[in-house]
């Protein structure tokens, strides 16, 4: 390039643009530019006006310029990448720029060249980014540097409105596996190369998306753009840019309309297709949206449930206390479903739209419904026509509690019209014995919801019992698998006790405290609890242990509290939730009861109300 | 980048302004010899109804040549004569496409198409405008085979190459010729670039002139290189009818492979090709 040196005057700018752009330049239509157009970048130093910023967790002392290592002329910028484990920053960035900005439509590319001291991928190199709005940031990313110079491009996709761009360049890059590197950037400038070509452009990566099911009111952005070109040697290189350089538009805007950045409402019912242009050129990839309006709802909520909460274990019901449900939509491969908790006049319900299938899970706490006669579920449903079809799986991890092993068992229910009916809320109470391969009910994991229904309302999920509450384990609490060394066990059959233990001190309660077996493991029972103390057989040190463990089991306790005791006494509580579904194996931190001196705990002690059974109380690392 | 020197040839008849080559300096003035071409032969390309090539000027070269070497230079492509490699397109232009795809054990199709004991001529000029495909690994090619090489075989039957393009170097074309002891790496040849402009974003004009004792080489009417019989290392065997060859190779000895960053599929252009006799 011949032009090293700003130019303010305008004769000197209007000779200038004469010599380096063409020579049949029309000087009609010229416009003066009111910002200098300075290609330089860094050459051998700054350019005049270049500041440089480095971003604020980066490491900030990475950059430096470099007298020894050049490219050409006497110096380059390098930047040390630190190793994942700096303590000063665990990677480099930063933006250089100039104030005012630069008039670069003249240029179609920044080059320069780099290399680095062993291959490497710098993760972000780009221009544009002015530590604003950064409207017309222009990025490249994953770009392989080796330990030669190599000359790089990053092509202005549309210069014209390059006209007071602050941003020159900016970088952000990371350690290889942890390591750090060294990279060298050198000949940074702006130019205009006619061996760039082919330009195109895409949104949502040069795909036709479909978004079908849409409804009013709802928003899509439209993301994922590029611009690519074919570079002086022959290969195709795609950059990431904003919205700024797009024009959007909606082939129907009383549908959808598009905003200027890409943001796209739907109004109205029907069909219609985003598209954008680059410049005069038509971007690739487009956004179909098929709106059915105003969505269906309820008018009414599901009908209360009237079943006695005792005989209830529920996962979704304002009625009653709910069971830790993980997630109400696992999104599994292939499954189209969306789900929004909504309210219905006050009422909370779930809706699933877009439905082929949908997982939902609540693995973390496995119910037991091995006592339950019924599964409750009530929907409502907008589509319903005859021969539709609703389906409900339900999966039980088997004695393993665990998804996988070979006790996995799982069972599906169909409902077909007429129990379902259109636009009314139908009550399913289906009998547990329905679920014919469902031969264990001890630790349901995963309900599948499927069928032909496409917008399903959900609301009363839960089993029931019709005959009387148990009143105890039906199966023996878990067998704990910790290592015994690891264990100083106060009741437990899998440990040796501390000896002398009474696990029935008379402190004056009124709980009714036996030892009974419950599927031939022995348990300890608090009826009628109102408090109860265990008096430890000597005063323990358990500093060195991790946790507090119990299994407890009630189906009718309503509180139920757990102190540790020592000497004074120091005593502090932690709250159990109650009452349980089947079985509840908590370890409790022992952190969570300071101040109680852990090197010198005497007692434990209950107290709430309602029945209990209890095993395996231990403290282990 | 490489540049060539200038050319001065005698007798100011007519002139051009190298202004891609040179920028805007009027100074660069290249004087030829004017001649007196007729058309001897041509095909325009304008069978857009069909989409077929006219068979009375043109047959396919098929597969991976004959002796299962990539035409003897190691390339990658199946050659076939199916449309989607060889058409003629709704803008009346000849598309002879390179194809990512598996077909009978190679990784990429095209096509190669030739005048052989259709149209062979000797001296003249041979022309053709094209509009080039790009990428490494994808070596478009218009260049003339001595009509005798059954007989007589490579090199000693002559070839001239009009124009080679290695799609890594979209602005750089070459022209060359090979004959007995000056074939190969050994070639007699000249590379031609623009600084700013690409052979694949437009049409370019590909031309040789072909007297007794000299070949001259253009490129949008811009002679780059004259070759005469002093120029050889070995014996001059322009002398005798040679036929028209038109192809896309990709991959092979001369440029490389393709990579993943090749973008397929790749098409040259050709407006037209059209060749001349001198009148005397």
């Amino acid at each position: 390039m011949k032009n090293r040196k700003s130019y303010y005057s305008i004769t000197a700018l209007i000779a200038m643009i004469l010599i380096s752009v063409s020579c049949e330049r029309k000087l009609d239509g010229l416009e003066l530019a009111t910002y200098p157009t300075t290609p330089e970048v860094f050459i051998d130093g700054f350019s005049t006006g270049l500041y440089y910023a480095a971003y604020g967790t980066s490491k900030v002392t990475a950059f430096d310029v470099d007298y020894s290592v050049k490219y050409k002329g006497t110096s380059s910028m390098k930047f040390a990448v630190p190793d994942t484990s700096d303590p000063n920053g665990s990677y480099v960035g930063g933006v250089f720029g100039t104030n005012p900005g630069r008039d670069l439509s003249s240029y179609n590319v920044l080059t320069f060249w780099a290399k680095a001291s062993q291959p490497a991928v710098l993760n972000e190199i780009g221009f544009g980014n002015d530590m604003g709005e950064s409207k017309y940031k222009v990025t490249l990313t994953n770009v392989t540097l080796n330990s030669n110079w190599m000359k790089y491009y990053i092509p202005i996709p549309d210069p014209s409105v390059l006209t007071q761009e602050r941003g020159m360049l900016f970088y952000s890059a990371v350690h290889q596996n942890g390591r750090g590197y060294t990279f060298w950037i050198d000949e940074v400038q702006f130019e205009n190369i006619g061996t760039i070509a082919h330009k195109t452009a895409g949104i949502a990566n040069g795909q036709d998306l479909v978004k079908g099911g849409a409804e009013n009111g709802e928003e899509y952005q439209i993301a994922d753009l590029y611009a690519a070109f074919n570079l002086p040697t022959g290969i195709d290189q795609k950059v990431g840019l904003t919205t700024s350089y797009f024009t959007f538009s909606s082939s129907d805007p009383s549908v959808a309309t598009v905003s200027n950045t890409g943001h796209v409402m739907v109004l109205d019912s029907g069909s219609v297709v985003i598209t954008a242009k680059m410049g005069d050129i038509d971007a690739k990839g487009s956004l179909t949206i098929n709106s059915i309006g105003q969505p269906i709802m309820p008018a009414e909520p599901a009908p209360t449930p009237t079943n006695p909460a005792n005989n209830v274990i529920s996962l979704y019901s304002n009625a009653y206390e709910n069971v830790t449900v993980d997630t109400w939509n696992t999104h599994w491969l292939y499954s189209t479903a969306e789900n929004q908790f909504i309210k219905i006049n006050g009422d909370d319900a779930i809706r699933y739209r877009n439905l082929n299938f949908v997982g939902i899970e609540f693995t973390s706490q496995p119910i037991d419904a091995s006592s339950m006669t019924n599964f409750r579920m009530d929907i409502w449903a907008p589509d319903v026509t005859a021969g539709k079809k609703f389906k409900v799986m339900l999966v039980d991890f088997g004695a393993n509690g665990i998804y996988g092993g070979d006790d996995d068992v799982s069972s599906e229910v169909t409902i077909s019209t007429p129990t379902l009916a259109n636009e009314k809320w139908i009550s399913l109470n289906i009998p547990m014995s329905s679920f014919t391969g469902l031969t264990t009910k001890s630790h349901l994991g995963q309900m599948v919801l499927s069928g032909d229904l496409p917008m399903v309302f959900v609301d009363n999920v839960y089993f029931y019992t019709n005959g009387a509450v148990p009143t105890e384990p039906t199966t023996a609490a878990p067998m704990p698998s910790y290592i015994g060394t690891n264990v100083l066990s106060v009741f437990s059959n899998s440990y040796t006790n501390i000896a002398g233990t009474d696990l029935n001190p008379n402190w004056g309660q009124a709980t009714v405290t036996t030892q009974v077996s419950i599927a031939g493991n022995n348990t300890l029972k608090y009826k009628g609890l109102n408090y109860q103390g265990i008096q430890l057989g000597s005063s323990q040190n358990v500093s060195g242990m991790a946790f507090l463990h119990l299994d407890f089991w009630s189906a009718n306790s309503t509180l139920l509290k757990v102190y540790l005791i020592s000497t004074g006494p120091v005593e502090k509580p932690y709250i159990l939730t109650v009452p349980t579904t089947g079985w509840n194996s908590l370890d409790i931190p022992l952190s969570s009861f300071s101040p109680v001196n852990l090197s010198d705990v005497i007692q434990l002690k209950f107290d709430g109300n309602g029945d209990i059974y209890l095993d395996n109380i231990l403290f282990r690392k | 980048m490489k540049r060539f020197s200038k050319i001065m040839v005698s007798a100011a008849i007519y002139s051009f302004l190298l202004f891609a080559l040179f920028g805007c300096e009027t100074d660069n003035v290249q004087t030829l010899d004017k001649r007196n071409w007729q058309l001897a032969w041509s095909d325009e390309f304008d069978t857009v109804a069909s989409g077929s090539l006219d068979t009375t000027k043109w047959s396919f070269d098929i597969g991976v040549g004959p002796n299962n070497d990539g035409w003897g230079n190691a390339e990658l492509e199946y050659y076939t004569s199916r449309a989607e490699n060889a058409v003629i397109d709704s803008n009346g232009f000849l598309a002879i496409t390179a194809k990512r795809e598996l077909y009978a054990g190679s990784g990429f199709t095209s096509a190669r198409i030739k005048t052989k004991g259709l149209f062979e001529q000797a001296y003249g000029r041979f022309e053709a405008r094209i509009k080039t495909p790009y990428g490494p690994g994808i070596w478009p090619a218009f260049w003339l085979l001595g009509a005798n090489s059954d007989s007589v075989g490579w090199p000693q039957c002559g070839e001239i190459d009009l124009m080679e393009l290695r799609g890594q170097k979209p602005n750089i074309i070459s022209g060359t010729v090979h004959g007995p002891g000056y074939s190969g790496s050994a070639s007699i040849t000249k590379s031609f670039a623009y600084e700013n402009v690409r052979f694949d974003n437009e049409f370019h004009l590909f031309a040789v002139e072909w007297g007794k004792d000299y070949l001259d080489f253009f490129v949008d009417n811009t002679l780059y290189q004259r070759i005469t019989p002093e120029n050889l290392t070995g014996t001059w065997v322009f002398d005798h009818p040679f036929y028209i060859i038109l192809n896309v190779a990709v991959g092979g000895n001369y440029l490389g492979f393709p990579t993943n960053q090749t973008p397929f599929p790749q098409s040259m252009l050709v407006d037209y090709v059209r060749v001349y006799t001198e009148a005397k």
